[in-house]
């Protein structure tokens, strides 16, 4: 299982941002070139790709506040 | 003029092409179409306001800088009648820029190269020259940015001949009606309303991100979509309006009222069948349109109908912005924007009758 975590888009400590978009489900097949996510820390997007390939599992909603480096999804 | 006829045959499909699996928010979709575009054929370039760095207001061109650089993604001052006429001049000259207005409303400073230059020096040269531009624009409101920055004018770039005026309301139609904007060797105004690019920091609508596929395709410019089959009444819509119609549709289907949306896609061409096989079945039309409503779209499409044949309609009525001024102030504007509710008021009045 890998973890999938919230990337780290801003220096201050403890920044918090939201996931904008999941472009997959729970359940979905993906690979590092699936784009999975759009997250957001201020007004600064970034999209997610997964580190591995497999099956994703999907942690947290869209919209909530999330820390930096949290996990919000993993792979198996 | 450069040709990219080699390409264009892969491009156009007999049928539109599955979506497949793979989502994009409208954004991404649009950003897709022309980057892929303009790996395949170096005359493609863009050029605009904010389109480099910042990558579009709206994200239209969100990572093109990086892949292609400042030679094919051009930042320009803002000079809005400087930079569409030197789109202009390279089109004519067999380039196929895409030029970004950035906000429809600021047509007024360049009205002059966009509907005296741009759409007439095809006619005015008997055919001669070809202007294989795109001027993309964003529009819309519901976010409270006034009323210079929240109006849809599409109707107004319509009314105008010479130009094709497309306006996507999802992700596929989105990048499939860019790619065909690009390849077209007339010039196509392209309005994306700013509420239907799934943008993290407006409202938004899950229709906003759909499936796209990967490869390169066309949606033919022209030609509407019926996004929901229904009997009872036909809503004639465009662009985020086909969201709140299609919500609107769903909602009132668990009370037995069938409604069918029509997604024009396009105002010019203006795919008039599609409109009257619609109504024919139902006989009652809604036009939902967030444009202004007089002289504009909504009186367009009913009298499409009525020309055809005005024994066809037992019910008609528009669901637009009344001839004011967009407000600023958020209450205000949503009384003015065709909001769900008002849709769902004026259906439930069309079959009540």
């Amino acid at each position: 299982m890998t973890d999938v975590l919230f990337p780290v888009m801003s220096e201050a400590d403890g920044a918090t941002g939201v996931i904008v978009t999941w472009f997959v489900d729970s359940g979905d097949e993906v690979t590092p070139t699936t784009l999975i996510a759009e997250v957001a820390v201020d007004k600064v997007d970034a999209e997610v790709y997964p580190p591995t390939s497999g099956v994703i599992t999907l942690l947290v909603e869209e919209s909530t506040q999330t820390r930096q480096g949290a996990v919000i999804a993993q792979v198996t | 003029m450069t040709s990219t006829l080699s390409n264009k045959q892969s491009l156009v499909l007999a049928v539109e092409p599955q979506a497949g699996r793979r989502k994009l928010s409208t954004a991404k979709a649009m950003q897709e179409a022309i980057s892929q575009r303009m790996a395949r054929d170096e005359s493609v370039f863009v050029m605009g306001e904010d389109v480099g760095a910042y990558g579009g207001i709206f994200s239209s061109t969100t990572g093109l800088l990086d892949r292609f650089g400042p030679e094919r993604i051009r930042d320009t001052p803002i000079s809005e009648s400087a930079f569409i006429g030197l789109g202009i001049g390279a089109a004519v000259e067999g380039m196929r820029p895409i030029v970004e207005l950035m906000f429809a409303d600021f047509f007024g400073v360049c009205m002059d190269q966009i509907y005296n230059h741009m759409a007439k020096i095809h006619y005015e040269s008997g055919g001669n020259v070809r202007v294989p531009m795109v001027l993309m624009m964003a529009a819309g409101g519901g976010y409270s940015d006034g009323a210079q920055h929240s109006q849809c004018l599409w109707g107004t770039f319509a009314h105008l001949p010479g130009m094709k005026v497309v306006v996507p309301s999802n992700p596929y139609d989105a990048k499939g009606l860019m790619t065909a904007a690009i390849e077209s060797d007339d010039p196509v105004v392209f309005v994306f309303h700013k509420g239907v690019m799934g943008l993290g920091w407006m409202a938004k609508n899950d229709r906003s991100v759909g499936a796209v596929p990967e490869d390169e395709y066309v949606v033919p410019i022209g030609k509407a979509r019926v996004a929901r089959e229904g009997t009872d009444v036909t809503i004639v819509t465009i662009s985020l309006s086909v969201h709140h119609s299609l919500d609107v549709a769903e909602k009132l289907a668990s009370e037995g009222i069938s409604v069918e949306v029509i997604d024009l896609r396009s105002l010019v061409p203006l795919d008039r069948e599609t409109i009257v096989r619609s109504v024919s079945k139902t006989g009652r039309l809604i036009v939902v349109d967030e444009d202004y409503q007089s002289f504009g779209l909504s009186g367009e499409v009913i009298a499409v109908v009525a020309e055809h044949d005005p024994t066809l309609l037992k019910r008609v009525s528009r669901v637009c912005v009344p001839d004011v001024p967009i407000p600023y102030a958020h209450e205000l504007e949503y009384a003015v924007l065709p909001t769900p509710a008002r849709i769902e008021a004026a259906v439930r009045d069309a079959v009540a009758k």
